[in-house]
């Protein structure tokens, strides 16, 4: 038996953890202690981390369809099967007319290389990934107004923050091990404010639990800053110093009404007042914030309007306070640094500077694409659009909303090919299935959620044929005509390096330590950085936006009086496909649910436990009610993870203009007893 | 391999019986010939029924112990795994560990009228007692048997049930809690019937089982008319896994259903913490 | 018949070993057996490995490993049994793991950890899996000169040194080790190799023991088990301890997963095609729902306050109803992992500083500690407190009765130091 270090597959807390491995098989699990994070202990979901890569089922050759039907094939077939037909729309409908979705479960590498696959081979920058569905109006209002769209602070710092408040965050559920600092800062006398319609895990800990309804979010930010403003709680001289269009922000306050905040939100000024004198009064105080932010019409709106919060108060900038987005997947942070994005390149590089183009260009030896391309919403909501795609570990069957409208978009392309480790709802309707490796199978860096970019390593062999994505991509290239000469992961990582000023000092040697590198990290003797904006905004200054609020795009009507709003339960991830194929998770979390209030259920007569019909404009779901205390009236929860109750088949792809991220917390529907 | 406790022996199923929509009484028999001649249990025990690459479960023998060779599982279709059983057919082989547990005290019960209570599929466990105790009539006193179903067809063992009152000072007595049109017998919870058995709690034993809300109500009705705690036995229902004391899933307080259990009597059962 | 050198020579159950020599007979160890001993990584973690050879790593015998080397013995994931299906029926492959091993280095609490389990697994109907390989081990207990931050397996009566139950036990004595020999597969070790080692003297008897005491004295942590077990056994704990405790668990098994004792198993199969699978068991935990939850969906143990309840209850009294002694050896492990402190070293404490009984807060107060919380608003208190006067209800029921605040919140709110009748309604029903 021995160890190896690797990082955590599931989420971007980035927890160090030893494999055992014997006979080329895992058989068991231990949190590094020396780790930043992991700290000697895992979330129920990192101790479990293990089974599903031995699965029975994961997909042990490739597939490809013929008359419909999927039958066995090999490495070749398969391969020269995808770079055909890829090409062959490429060359009947130009590069445009193909989509690719990279994967934030995948390393940085296999991002990279996706992306320049895309790029450089099929002259398209329709490139996204999940990001799209998290948070895309993170990357974008903070990059709007600091400069920079990550996470500006180290987690560990969280143990030290006077105040915290959460908004969006199911933090105890979605980041476990985050969630420890903030009960290590609570138990330092840290006070905790929790801004959340439903009543969570967190807020039982909180000084103020504020509920605020459904995308509401502008309304109370808003109203926060103007009682600020008008206590005087404002830091005068940061603003002065490290902003910009304060001015302007001031008489956008200034005329904004607070008589609508609680007639808007439902929370009272006086309760907000609390909250707005308790953060703007400490010295350090650290916003955290998640989906229940970002996933809304205004989810660009919301965020920046949080980058306006800490700056009128002076909270970034500094170690120990700032603005901690806390992105999901193990890897969407690194997705998102590779360039997996529709309008950049690696290290947010944009695509329409002819210098960046010009110098990808050069690099990579041919032309490039100069057009931003288009979101994966778009990619997958506009029927016609694009003719090819593919999908590399992403399972966008279950994870976009409005799942008719996915199949649909799906089922009409021209061709679909998909390399995951499980035969995923995505990888159902694809032509080519293509085997991959799981994440103890190959190498690579992943980088979580504080810019921590760490080593995944391979602890084991692939499992039947699967190959690690970017061997497959470098095939798949190879089949295109672009040859891709890469020995390993860290022959990647130093082409990434080259051409990516913010992984400029990212090489393998430097990664062989327990706590990596955070970049920015701009040359080999850089040590990385723990918190962004240090003396200065990334942009230079930070800027302010005037920002009014929009109410979501469907609320609950006559015919679907409920609000129903979505997320994740603690035990499984995302759509599910590895942690329900882990005995203790799925014994723990077996089935789908919809949460509801008892007295809602009471009217309807619903008993907990029982099944019942959710219907939305856009579909039909049957799932087991569950009445849970803490609900708001006429509000529902529903976790997206179960195939046979997908919460997506009903929620609603209205995006936000900007980050075009689809409004996953909140539609309408109507609830009805099964009997 | 022998001495492997988790190794399954391998039975073929000789017959399935179908009871009521939901419960199914399988006959087995063990291939292995040298197992099958040792094969010996008691009332009250149980096996541990492998559905290969579905897992196991814990199931009481409902068949007489006096004939080891025609082993009954009654099994009711209640989760994915006794599904899957559900879906077997004749000559389909299943994995058994067993006999597990601690059975019931038949020992003890020699001499003395018996009171058997079961609800629902509560009957099985208490067949194979009651079973044992017909074949071996004479040892016992006088014997009641009450049953509660939720209605005339979710009723199993129906042939024995019209069976047992022809033997020696045996009485049966039937209830359902919904009636169907064609029923003509009693009506409402085996509680009601005491006047019916006239039952004295002198020199009698009653074996309780079935779920814990009839168990508790049963008990309280024993106690009532002057039952001793230890003349009042039961069995208690937890998850089990290994069936063998070691996994830790179906304790209760400091013992383990699967080994100290799951037959205990009233006045074991009072001293379990049964939330810890 | 000629002899092995030195084979034989062990004149007494007390020897010493040079430090210089420590590697050489580790060597020596290596060619007959794997050898387990703890290494401390380039990444800085020091954890149980297997040392093919001891010249290539660095045995670490300063910091204790992670996690207790019960995984040699029960792997987190583990194959009990293959199976096969075909036209003559089931066929069975059984695993067998009968290498001989020897772990070195492994501190008091964690020797104790491995006695616990040898009474579970042989207990009743053998446990094979855990037999075959514990048969084979030959255990090297260090005694610990330095307790550990969070060490308390002196209160716990396992260590820092141990009186019984190791093959070999050394103590560090700065130069060398003093070698106590245990069990007799211990001496026939020691034996094979005798050369390495002289036979301890007085003064290194005397050392010894200086040692021993020396190391008692460091303690930071010193609990009273019997005084907590006599809690639980009379119920002296305030269910409050429990429902807060409860509140602060968030459930990730860790405390159960680092413990040298905990043993619970889950079984399950794994299909690997159509006619073949396999009959795993994983490392389980009794804080899980899924623990203890029957197939219909009713489970014993539904709230994580009795889950946990459960835990220590088993850990300490049951255990020690049932072996005499009770299942903590105290390296707090978990007391280093548990950020919630529902670890073993900060319950014992609670449990033992808490007085007989709190006062319950003033029913004034749960309108103001409310209000702050942002639960209620004034107009809701005031209206509570109109309707208190006409039905004299308590201001919780009160205010719960209106449907402005529910029993959690309130139990939030005062760190479920209340309970107020009549409200205790179980969703769940």
């Amino acid at each position: 038996m021995h160890s190896v270090l690797t990082t955590c597959p599931f989420c971007a807390c980035g927890c160090g953890l030893y494999l055992h491995v014997e006979n080329e098989r895992i058989v068991g699990v231990t949190p590094s202690k020396k780790h930043p994070i992991s700290r000697g202990n895992l979330c129920v979901k990192g101790w479990n981390s293990i089974e599903h890569v031995r699965h029975a089922e994961r997909l042990r050759e490739p597939l490809i369809r013929k008359n419909g039907k999927l039958f066995r094939t090999g490495w070749d077939q398969a391969l020269k099967r995808v770079s055909l037909e890829l090409l062959k729309i490429k060359k009947k409908y130009g590069g445009e007319s193909i989509g690719i979705l990279s994967s934030a479960k995948c390393t940085n590498e296999e991002n990279y290389l996706l992306m320049k696959l895309g790029r450089a081979v099929l002259k398209t920058n329709n490139i996204d990934h999940c990001a799209r569905l998290c948070h895309s109006p993170s990357v974008l209002g903070l990059t709007n107004a600091f400069g920079s769209g990550a996470m500006t602070n180290s987690i560990s710092e969280l143990a030290g923050a006077e105040v915290i408040l959460v908004t969006g965050s199911n933090t105890t559920e979605q980041h476990p091990q985050i969630a420890r600092f903030i009960f290590e800062a609570l138990d330092k006398g840290a006070k905790l404010i929790v801004i959340d319609p439903r009543r969570i895990e967190l807020s039982r800990f909180a000084h103020i639990h504020l509920r605020p309804r459904l995308g509401t979010d502008v309304i109370w930010l808003n109203g926060m800053m103007k009682i600020i403003l008008d206590e005087g709680l404002l830091d005068d001289s940061f603003i002065k110093m490290r902003t910009e269009n304060f001015p302007e922000f001031r008489k956008f306050l200034s005329r904004f009404d607070l008589g609508q905040v609680e007639a808007i939100s439902g929370i009272s000024l006086e309760d907000l007042g609390r909250a707005a004198k308790i953060y703007a009064g400490a010295k350090r105080a650290i916003i955290i914030y998640s989906m229940g932010i970002t996933q809304h019409v205004s989810g660009t709106d919301n965020v920046e309007s949080i980058a306006n919060l800490a700056m009128m108060t002076g909270h970034v900038e500094q170690e120990i306070t700032g603005v901690f987005p806390l992105r999901g997947q193990n890897n969407v942070q690194g997705a998102c640094d590779m360039g997996a994005l529709p309008g950049m390149l690696s290290g947010y590089q944009r695509v329409d500077d002819p210098a960046v183009l010009d110098k990808f260009s050069r690099a990579w030896n041919t032309g490039l694409p100069a057009a931003p391309g288009l979101s994966s919403v778009d990619m997958l909501h506009e029927t016609g659009r694009i003719k090819g795609m593919f999908i590399m570990g992403e399972n966008s069957m279950l994870s976009h909303p409005d799942m008719k409208n996915v199949r649909a978009s799906m089922e009409h392309l021209d061709f679909l090919a998909v390399a995951d480790i499980f035969l995923t709802e995505t990888a159902e309707v694809a032509d080519v299935i293509l085997p991959a490796a799981a994440f103890a199978e190959k190498d690579g860096t992943v980088t979580s959620t504080e810019r921590r970019i760490q080593r995944m390593r391979k602890a084991i062999p692939p499992v039947h044929l699967s190959k690690p994505d970017w061997q497959i991509i470098i095939e798949l290239a190879r089949r295109m005509g672009y040859p891709m000469d890469y020995e390993s992961p860290a022959e990647v990582m130093e082409e990434i390096a080259l051409l990516t000023p913010i992984y400029g000092g990212v090489y393998y040697d430097r990664l062989e330590t327990i706590q990596g590198l955070q970049w920015p990290c701009p040359d080999r003797n850089h040590p990385g950085t723990t918190y962004l904006h240090k003396k200065s905004f990334a942009r230079g200054k930070g800027l302010f936006s005037c920002i009014a609020y929009r109410p979501p795009d469907e609320t609950p009507d006559k015919k679907y009086p409920f609000a129903l709003t979505t997320g994740r339960v603690y035990e499984h991830w995302h759509t599910g496909t590895m942690t329900r194929r882990i005995s203790i998770l799925k014994r723990e979390c077996p089935e789908g649910f919809i949460e509801i209030s008892p007295a809602d259920a009471r009217a309807l007569g619903i008993i907990n436990g029982e099944p019942v019909k959710v219907i939305s404009p856009r579909g039909e779901v049957t799932t087991r009610a569950r009445l849970v205390e803490g609900l708001p009236g006429k509000t529902l929860f529903m976790p997206f993870h179960f195939r046979e109750a997908p919460a997506n088949a009903l929620t609603n792809h209205a995006v936000d203009p900007q980050a075009r991220i689809p409004e996953l917390k909140i539609c309408a529907v109507r609830l009805e007893k099964v009997t | 391999m022998n001495n492997n406790v988790y190794l399954p022996q391998i039975a073929v199923i000789k017959d399935i019986k179908e009871e009521t929509g939901d419960i199914k009484t399988f006959t087995l028999a063990f291939k292995d010939r040298k197992f099958k001649n040792s094969f010996s249990f008691r009332p009250g025990q149980f096996m541990m029924v492998s559905v290969f690459q579905a897992g196991e479960v814990p199931i009481s023998i409902s068949s007489s112990p006096s004939q080891p060779e025609n082993l009954q599982l009654s099994i009711k279709k209640a989760g994915a795994l006794t599904g899957k059983i559900h879906g077997h057919k004749v000559g389909d082989e299943i994995g058994l560990r067993g006999p597990y547990g601690r059975s019931f005290p038949v020992e003890r019960l020699i001499g003395k009228n018996l009171l058997f209570v079961a609800g629902g599929i509560g009957l099985a466990p208490l067949r194979s007692l009651i079973n044992y105790v017909l074949n071996n009539r004479t040892e016992f006193g006088q014997i009641t048997i009450l049953h509660g179903a939720r209605t005339p067809s979710d009723i199993p063992f129906k042939h024995e049930l019209s069976r047992w009152p022809k033997e020696r000072d045996v009485k049966v007595l039937v209830t359902v809690d919904r009636p169907d049109t064609g029923w003509k017998g009693n009506i409402g919870p085996a509680t009601a019937l005491w006047d019916k058995t006239g039952i004295s709690s002198r020199d009698t034993i009653a074996v309780i089982c079935g779920p814990p809300v009839m168990i508790s109500f049963v008990v309280m009705d024993l106690l009532k008319m002057g039952f001793s705690e230890d003349d009042i036995i039961s069995t208690l229902e937890r998850h089990m896994k290994c069936g063998v004391g070691k996994c830790g899933h179906c304790s209760i307080g400091h013992q383990l259903t699967c080994v100290d259990g799951p037959v205990f009597t009233y006045r074991e059962m009072k001293e379990l913490p049964t939330d810890l | 018949m000629r002899r092995a050198p030195g084979k034989g020579d062990l004149m007494t159950d007390k020897l010493i070993l040079y430090k210089e020599h420590l590697n050489s007979f580790l060597r020596k160890i290596t060619k007959g057996f794997e050898l387990i001993a703890p290494v401390r990584n380039t990444y800085g973690d020091t954890l149980f490995e297997v040392i093919p050879s001891v010249d290539d790593v660095g045995i670490d015998l300063t910091n204790r490993p992670i996690l207790s080397p019960k995984r040699f013995f029960m792997p987190q994931v583990e194959t009990l049994f293959a199976y096969r299906y075909d036209k003559s029926g089931y066929t069975f492959k059984d695993t067998a793991d009968n290498t001989p091993r020897v772990i070195f280095g492994l501190r008091s609490c964690d020797t104790r950890g491995i006695l616990f389990y040898d009474l579970i697994f042989q207990e009743g109907l053998k446990d094979k899996y855990y037999l075959d390989r514990r048969r084979d081990t030959i255990l090297i207990n260090l005694g610990c000169n330095q307790p550990g931050e969070n060490c308390f397996c002196k209160s716990a009566q396992s260590g820092p040194f141990l009186t019984y139950g190791y093959d070999i036990q050394l103590t560090d004595l700065g130069d060398r080790f003093f070698v106590e020999i245990g069990r007799p597969r211990g001496r026939e070790l020691l034996a094979g190799w005798s050369y390495f080692f002289r036979p301890a003297t007085q003064a290194d008897i005397d050392a010894q023991y200086e040692a021993v005491l020396e190391s008692e004295g460091r303690f930071r942590h010193r609990l009273d088990f019997d005084a907590a077990i006599e809690k639980l056994i009379n119920q002296k704990v305030d269910p409050a301890i429990w429902e807060e405790l409860g509140r602060r668990c968030q459930n990730c098994g860790g405390c159960a997963y680092v413990c040298p004792t905990c043993y619970c198993f889950n079984m399950f199969d794994s299909p690997c095609s159509e006619k073949e699978g396999e009959r795993l068991r994983t490392w389980d935990a009794c804080t899980f729902a899924g623990f203890s939850r029957l197939a219909g969906g009713y489970n014993p143990r539904q709230d994580k306050a009795q889950r946990i309840k459960r835990r220590f209850y088993h850990k300490l009294f049951y255990d020690k109803q049932k072996y005499n002694i009770p299942s903590c050896v105290g390296c707090g492990r978990c007391a280093d992992i548990c950020f919630g402190r529902i670890d073993m070293l900060s319950f014992i404490r609670l449990i033992c500083e808490q007085k007989e009984k709190s006062p319950a807060p003033a029913h004034r107060r749960l309108g103001e500690l409310l209000l702050e919380a942002g639960i209620i608003s004034q107009k809701d208190l005031d209206s509570a407190i109109e309707k208190q006067a006409a039905t004299g209800k308590p201001l919780g029921v009160q205010l719960v009765e209106m449907g402005v605040v529910d029993k959690e919140a309130i139990a939030g709110a005062l760190g479920c130091q209340l309970k107020i009748p009549g409200t205790a309604k179980n969703v769940e029903d």
